[in-house]
C-alpha cells in the first residue's frame, strides 16, 4: 500500500541555478524545524495554473520521499506531500 | 544510403514515470488509473504487474483479482506530458526528423544520424544512456530499427521490450516475413485479419503471393500498402512536427462516476465538455459547422450518437451545447442513466476565413468568449466557470492520449 500524506506548508529552500538547466536544483529544505538535505531528485515536472507555472519536485531526503513545489510567480516553495511506505 | 527508421516505445510509460516520481512504488506491481475506484479502469501497468495476466483498459476490480497486491495510483497527466517533452528534446539532439506517434511512441528517420554514432545499435544505446541521465533510471525505452520502414521498426521494438534494442538486418527479413502473423502489424486488427484469412493470408509473406488486383479489390488503396508489407517494405513516410496536418475535429468525452449518471447531472458534464470543445476551437482558430454528440448507458454498454449541422459555423460553447441538446431531445425516450458522454466538433473552418457577424448579439457573445479565454488563460481553466458546473465535483483529467497539441504550444 502506498500512502500519500498531504501537507501543503510553506518551506524554506536552498537551491542552485545552473547554466543550461531548465529548472533550479533543490539542494535542501527546512520543514518542521528540521533541515532535509536532498539526496536524489527523482522527477521534476511542470504544472500550470493559468499563467502561473509551478515546478513540481519529487525528491528523496533523510530516507523519506517528498513532493515539493515552486510557484514561479510568487517564488514561494511549498511542501505538498510526503510518501509513506507501509 | 538506404533509409533507416527507428521506432522508440517507452516501457510501461505512465507506470514507470510514477515509479520514478514516487520511490515507494518501485519494484511493486502498480496500476495507473484516472481515479482508483472499483468502477474505474487501469490505463497502464508496471513491469511487475505485467507478470500477471493484466491487460490495459481492464476494470480495477478485475485487475485486482488477477494481480494480487496491485497498488493503484491516480495518474498525473502533467508528469507524462513533461517527461515526453524531455525525451523529445533528447531525440532532437539525434535527428530533426521525428514523428510523434503518441505520448509514448515516436518514429525517427535516423539515416543521416547513424554515421555520427558508428552504427544503429550504438545510436540506440546512446539514446538509452541519455534517457537515464535526463529522465532517471526507472523510465526506460525500447528501440526497434529497420530499413524496411515504420511498420517493421515498430514490430522489432515490440519484440525487444522492455529496455531493449532490436535491429532488423536485411538478411533476417525473409525469415521474419515467413513467420510473422499479419495481426502483429500495427493497424491490422481482428476484422482485417479475418478478411485476409478468407483470402488464405496468414503470415506477411502470403501478402506477396497474392495479386495486387485481388488485394486492391478487397481493400482499395490499403491493399497496395498490404502488398508492400508482403515484400518487406513499408513506404509510409515519417510525418515530422512541421508537417502535421490541421485538425479535422475537436472533441472531448467523459466517463461518469455513478453519482453523476442521472441525466440532469450528465447534462451538466455535457455542457462543460461543450465549453471545453468551444474553448479549444477558439484557441486553435477554428469554427465548427457540425456537432456530434453521444452517450453510453453503461461503461461498456450500448450507445447512441448523432450529428447535427449548425445554422452558422460556431466556436461558442452555448451554441455547441444547444446542438447537443437538440440531438438528445430528438430521442424517443430519454435515458434514465448515462455512463459516458462525448461531444465533437467537425467540419472545421478557419476563423479568419469568415467575416464577423453583423448581429450585435453574436458580437457580444464573441466579446464575452474573448474575455472568458483571457481570464482562463491567466488564472487557469477553473478560474471562471458556469454556475451549473458547481453542482458537480471536478472530474479527473484523462490519463493518456496524444501530445500533439501540448507540443505545438510549448
Amino acid at each position: 500500500m502506498n500512502v500519500i500524506r498531504k501537507v501543503g506548508e510553506a518551506i524554506d529552500a536552498l537551491v542552485v541555478y545552473r547554466q543550461r538547466q531548465t529548472h533550479p536544483e533543490l539542494r535542501a529544505f527546512r520543514w518542521g524545524g528540521r533541515r532535509y538535505d536532498v539526496a536524489a531528485t527523482n522527477l521534476v515536472h511542470v504544472e500550470r495554473e493559468g499563467e502561473t507555472i509551478h515546478l513540481c519536485y519529487s525528491v528523496s531526503a533523510a530516507g523519506e520521499h517528498f513532493h515539493v513545489r515552486l510557484n514561479t510567480r510568487s517564488n514561494q516553495w511549498t511542501l505538498d506531500e510526503i510518501e509513506i511506505e507501509s | 544510403m538506404p533509409q533507416l527508421i527507428a521506432h522508440l516505445d517507452m516501457d510501461s510509460y505512465f507506470a514507470s514515470v510514477e515509479q520514478q516520481a514516487q520511490p515507494s512504488l518501485r519494484g511493486k506491481p502498480i496500476g495507473v488509473t484516472g481515479k482508483p475506484t472499483e468502477r474505474s479502469i487501469v490505463t497502464a501497468f508496471s513491469r511487475e504487474a505485467k507478470r500477471f495476466p493484466v491487460v490495459t483498459g481492464m476494470p480495477v476490480w478485475e485487475a485486482e483479482r488477477v494481480c494480487p497486491g496491485l497498488v493503484l495510483v491516480a495518474g498525473h497527466p502533467e508528469r507524462y506530458v513533461e517527461t515526453t517533452r524531455r525525451f523529445l528534446a533528447v531525440l532532437e539532439e539525434v535527428t530533426p526528423v521525428i514523428e510523434v506517434f503518441s505520448i509514448d511512441e515516436v518514429f525517427m528517420d535516423i539515416t543521416q544520424a547513424v554515421p555520427r554514432y558508428g552504427d544503429a545499435t550504438r545510436l540506440a544505446r546512446e539514446v538509452q544512456r541519455r534517457f537515464r541521465e535526463v529522465l532517471g533510471p526507472h523510465i526506460t525505452a525500447t528501440l526497434g530499427i529497420a530499413a524496411a520502414g515504420k511498420a517493421f521498426a515498430k514490430l522489432v521494438a515490440k519484440r525487444h521490450k522492455p529496455n531493449g534494442i532490436g535491429v532488423l538486418r536485411d538478411d533476417d527479413l525473409p525469415a521474419l516475413l515467413r513467420t510473422t502473423s499479419v495481426s502483429e502489424i500495427c493497424g491490422i486488427g481482428p476484422r482485417i485479419e479475418r478478411r485476409l484469412g478468407r483470402l488464405g493470408i496468414r503470415v506477411l509473406s502470403d501478402l506477396a503471393e497474392i495479386s495486387e488486383a485481388t488485394l486492391r479489390h478487397e481493400f482499395g488503396i490499403y491493399g497496395v500498402f498490404l502488398r508492400e508489407l508482403g515484400h518487406g517494405r513499408d513506404p509510409t513516410p515519417i510525418l515530422p512536427f512541421s508537417e502535421i496536418p490541421p485538425p479535422k475535429s475537436v472533441g472531448h468525452s467523459k466517463t461518469l462516476p455513478p453519482e453523476l449518471r442521472e441525466i440532469s447531472l450528465a447534462l451538466v458534464v455535457l455542457h462543460d465538455l461543450a465549453d471545453k470543445v468551444a474553448a479549444r476551437l477558439r484557441r486553435l482558430g477554428y469554427l465548427s459547422r457540425t456537432v456530434h454528440c453521444g452517450f453510453r448507458t453503461g461503461v461498456l454498454g450500448p450507445g447512441y450518437a448523432k450529428q447535427t449541422t449548425l445554422a452558422l459555423p460556431s466556436n461558442d460553447g452555448e451554441a455547441i451545447f444547444a446542438a447537443c441538446r437538440s440531438i438528445l431531445d430528438a430521442l424517443p425516450v430519454q435515458p434514465s442513466e448515462v455512463a459516458h458522454v462525448f461531444v465533437s466538433a467537425t467540419n472545421l473552418v478557419a476563423r479568419d476565413a469568415l467575416p464577423d457577424s453583423l448581429f450585435e448579439a453574436d458580437r457580444r457573445r464573441a466579446r464575452l468568449n474573448d474575455a472568458l479565454d483571457g481570464v482562463q488563460r491567466r488564472y487557469g481553466e477553473r478560474a471562471l466557470r458556469r454556475g451549473t458546473s458547481l453542482l458537480i465535483k471536478p472530474l479527473p483529467e484523462h490519463v493518456g492520449g496524444f501530445i500533439q497539441e501540448s507540443w505545438e504550444v510549448r
